[in-house]
């Protein structure tokens, strides 16, 4: 088809297809979907009119993707099953290509229609499971179902590359796959139409900065709103985004359609009391970020009720994030596409890290508190996986939604739901306090599933240490020198007077070297006895006497058949280091066959190199990093007693 | 605060034992160092009963 002028069918004013793939064009004064047909235009009836997203796209901006320029011909407004809207943009590219540009919560997904591959049918919408990979997909990676929904065309702008009904409804399901890969199966037809692409960045497809500013402020302004329950004052800082908030004032819960407030009903006493009060800003590695709202959630295991808190943070250029608060523990939360995580039995992998399952179980919502930006209230539920891998835990929430399609006149319920796949990082609370500007937050008194065990740098310490440490070791032994004997004499010590005398012999004087270190080594032929002696060494000189023990016993025989032996007929001292000098070595000895003189030989040695105070040395460092490893043991041990998932956790164990 | 006390006993230790390889000191099991008194040194030690109490052996 071509570019084509014409008149709009329902108010008489002029309507532009400019693209030859357009196949509905609205009209600007009436807001008619006008359609072309092989002979005439089709009026499909009025669009509503869109809703003010704070995008910062618009019809006629262009880009260019893979350096193929683009321009933004259309624009479609879809409404979403569980509440709120999302933005279809329609690139015409220069080449005749037509992309699909989907806006969603601030991120970008620019796909292309594919024609269904030669011999593959894809599943039904009811054969669709969450998580399942749909196969047969003409693309490199494999895609997983991250979504089923239902929606619903709102408004629209521009031209439209299909037949766009106002207020007809269809079925889709979104795709997701490794390397921000996406897709959308569009069920409005059978089989279905096929889009798959990417995610993707303004900055990627070439219109980063164009209207950014403008969105930012138009973004940030809050609007001053009135209950419509009890007239209070009432605030939405994000206005573009909220579907549902609580009034301040009265504690109603409020649904939020295009800035206007609908009442929906008074909650119970709010016994749930953020500790970072609604409205603060805190300062994080990504941005400022304001806390909109804060909900408590809970699960029960065993029939124990566990809550948690948590808050929802919003910056229009980085989009939400959560900080959740467990047990006083602190994380910092964002979403991850579904399509990067790999689920493996206990185990999921995400970004080349490996996570272990840690708990399994159905979250309710218990209590909400300021703005959201899903149509949330007390009592939703979702079933959440979390596995950690600390600092970071890995959350899968799957929430279902049972409707019945008003075309359907059996009435049948159709399930439908979405995967989301968040990564929280564990943050210390003094980084809370300082980010938020609060003091005083509780400390926890367990350990946290993704808490960072502090003390890893002791091993690394360690390590570094033994190596230093035996690197010295080895300098010694190679500087050190050869061992030198000093003094070497066989002496008979006549028979004692009596069992407990003594006797002692003197040597002549010999040289000893300073800074040696000198071994003494004591041989006696003994049998089945012993001979003990007390050395000393006497540095004539300056009269220094270093003492010294040699304690020789040697005994054998045979019990049973068996031989034994203990003890030796050889025993040695160590020594440090003399001032340098002549000495005399006196000998005092005893034996057990006192009548009897004893034989023994005497050798001393200088420079002696053995490995006592190296083990010493070794000892000493390993101290420290042994006390710390039974604490990282008890502290593992602390943390995986609460995993539903441990050898000493709940009842469905698991010894991995 | 822990590191910092690990480092500092570490490099001690190491320090100690690189000192003691150089002086020839043995850390643990080096026996007892005196002094000789004056009077023993000047009338001769070898007549001086010296300082080992309970002479002891045997299995």
């Amino acid at each position: 088809m071509s570019a084509l002028v014409a008149n709009c069918p329902a108010c008489g004013a002029p309507v532009e297809f400019k693209s030859g793939q357009s196949i509905v064009v609205i009209c600007q004064y009436c807001r008619s979907a006008v359609a072309r047909t092989d002979r005439d235009l089709k009026d499909l009836g009025k669009v509503a009119e869109l809703v003010e997203t704070g995008s910062p796209l618009d019809v006629g901006l262009r880009g260019k993707w893979k350096d193929v320029p683009f321009e933004l011909t259309g624009r479609a407004q879809l409404g979403h099953e569980m509440g709120g809207q999302w933005d279809e943009w329609y690139a015409t590219f220069s080449n005749g290509w037509l992309g699909w540009l989907a806006e969603a919560q601030g991120r970008f997904y620019l796909t292309f229609q594919y024609p269904t591959p030669e011999g593959v049918q894809l599943p039904s919408f009811e054969q669709l499971q969450l998580g399942q990979q749909v196969p047969g997909l003409p693309w490199p990676t494999p895609l997983m179902v991250a979504e089923t929904g239902r929606a619903t065309a709102l408004g629209a702008k521009g031209e439209i590359p299909y037949l766009l009904t106002p207020r007809e409804t269809y079925y889709y399901a979104d795709l997701s796959g490794v390397n921000q890969s996406f897709g959308t199966l569009d069920y409005n037809q059978s089989p279905p139409l096929i889009f798959l692409g990417q995610q993707v960045t303004l900055e990627e497809i070439g219109i980063t900065t164009t209207r950014a500013p403008e969105r930012e402020e138009r973004r940030v302004g809050a609007a001053q709103l009135s209950c419509p329950h009890c007239a209070g004052p009432l605030e939405l800082r994000v206005p573009d985004k909220t579907e549902r908030v609580t009034c301040p004032n009265c504690n109603s819960l409020l649904d939020v359609n295009q800035g206007r407030l609908e009442f929906l009903k008074t909650l119970e006493k709010q016994w749930f009391q953020p500790v970072i009060p609604i409205g603060t800003v805190g300062e994080v590695p990504e941005g400022k970020m304001t806390v909109i709202g804060a909900m408590a959630r809970s699960v029960t295991i065993d029939g124990t009720q566990y809550f948690w808190s948590e808050y929802l943070l919003y910056n229009p250029q980085v989009g939400f994030r959560w900080l959740v608060n467990s047990d006083n523990h602190w994380n910092y939360v964002r979403a991850v596409p579904p399509g990067e995580v790999a689920e493996y039995g206990k185990s999921a992998s995400y970004g080349g890290k490996n996570y272990r399952i840690f708990q399994d179980a159905q979250a309710t919502v218990e209590a909400v508190n300021g703005e959201f930006y899903w149509k949330v209230e007390a009592g939703e539920k979702v079933q959440g996986v979390d596995y950690v891998a600390a600092p970071y835990m890995l959350s899968k929430e799957v929430s279902t939604l049972y409707v019945t399609d008003p075309n359907d006149a059996s009435k049948t319920k159709r399930a439908m739901g979405e995967i989301n796949w968040s990564l929280g990082t564990y943050i210390e609370i003094p980084q809370i306090e300082k980010a938020f500007s609060v003091s005083g937050l509780p400390h926890p008194s367990n350990v946290a599933p993704n808490q960072p065990y502090k003390h890893w740098w002791v091993y690394k310490y360690w390590l570094l240490f033994l190596g230093v440490l035996l690197l010295a070791g080895v300098l010694a032994f190679v500087t050190s020198g050869s061992t030198k004997e000093v003094f070497s004499q066989q002496v008979t010590l006549p028979p004692l007077p009596n069992a407990d005398g003594t006797q002692v012999f003197f040597s002549n004087s010999f040289e000893l070297a300073g800074r040696r270190n000198i071994r003494i080594v004591g041989e006696s032929p003994v049998q089945n006895t012993w001979v003990y002696l007390e050395g000393d060494l006497i540095n004539d000189e300056t009269g220094v006497v270093q003492s010294f023990p040699i304690d020789i016993s040697y005994y054998q025989g045979v019990e049973d058949g068996e031989s034994w032996s203990e003890g030796g007929q050889r025993d040695s001292a160590y020594t440090s280091s003399m001032p340098a000098g002549r000495y005399v070595l006196r000998l005092e000895g005893q034996w057990e066959k006192w009548q009897q003189p004893a034989v023994v030989s005497i050798k001393i040695e200088q420079n002696v190199t053995h490995g006592f105070n190296l083990l010493l040395a070794l000892i000493a460092l390993s101290v420290g990093p042994i006390v710390m490893g039974i604490y990282h043991i008890g502290f593992e041990r602390r943390r995986w007693s609460e995993s539903m998932f441990s050898s000493s956790g709940g009842d469905d164990d698991d010894d991995e | 605060m822990l590191k910092t006390l690990y480092t500092i006993f570490g490099v001690g230790v190491v320090g100690l034992y690189a000192v003691a390889a150089m002086l020839g000191w043995e850390i643990i099991g080096g026996g007892s160092r005196h002094q000789l008194p004056p009077d023993a040194r000047q009338n001769g030690y070898r007549s001086f009963h010296f300082w080992h109490y309970g002479l002891h052996g045997g299995k």
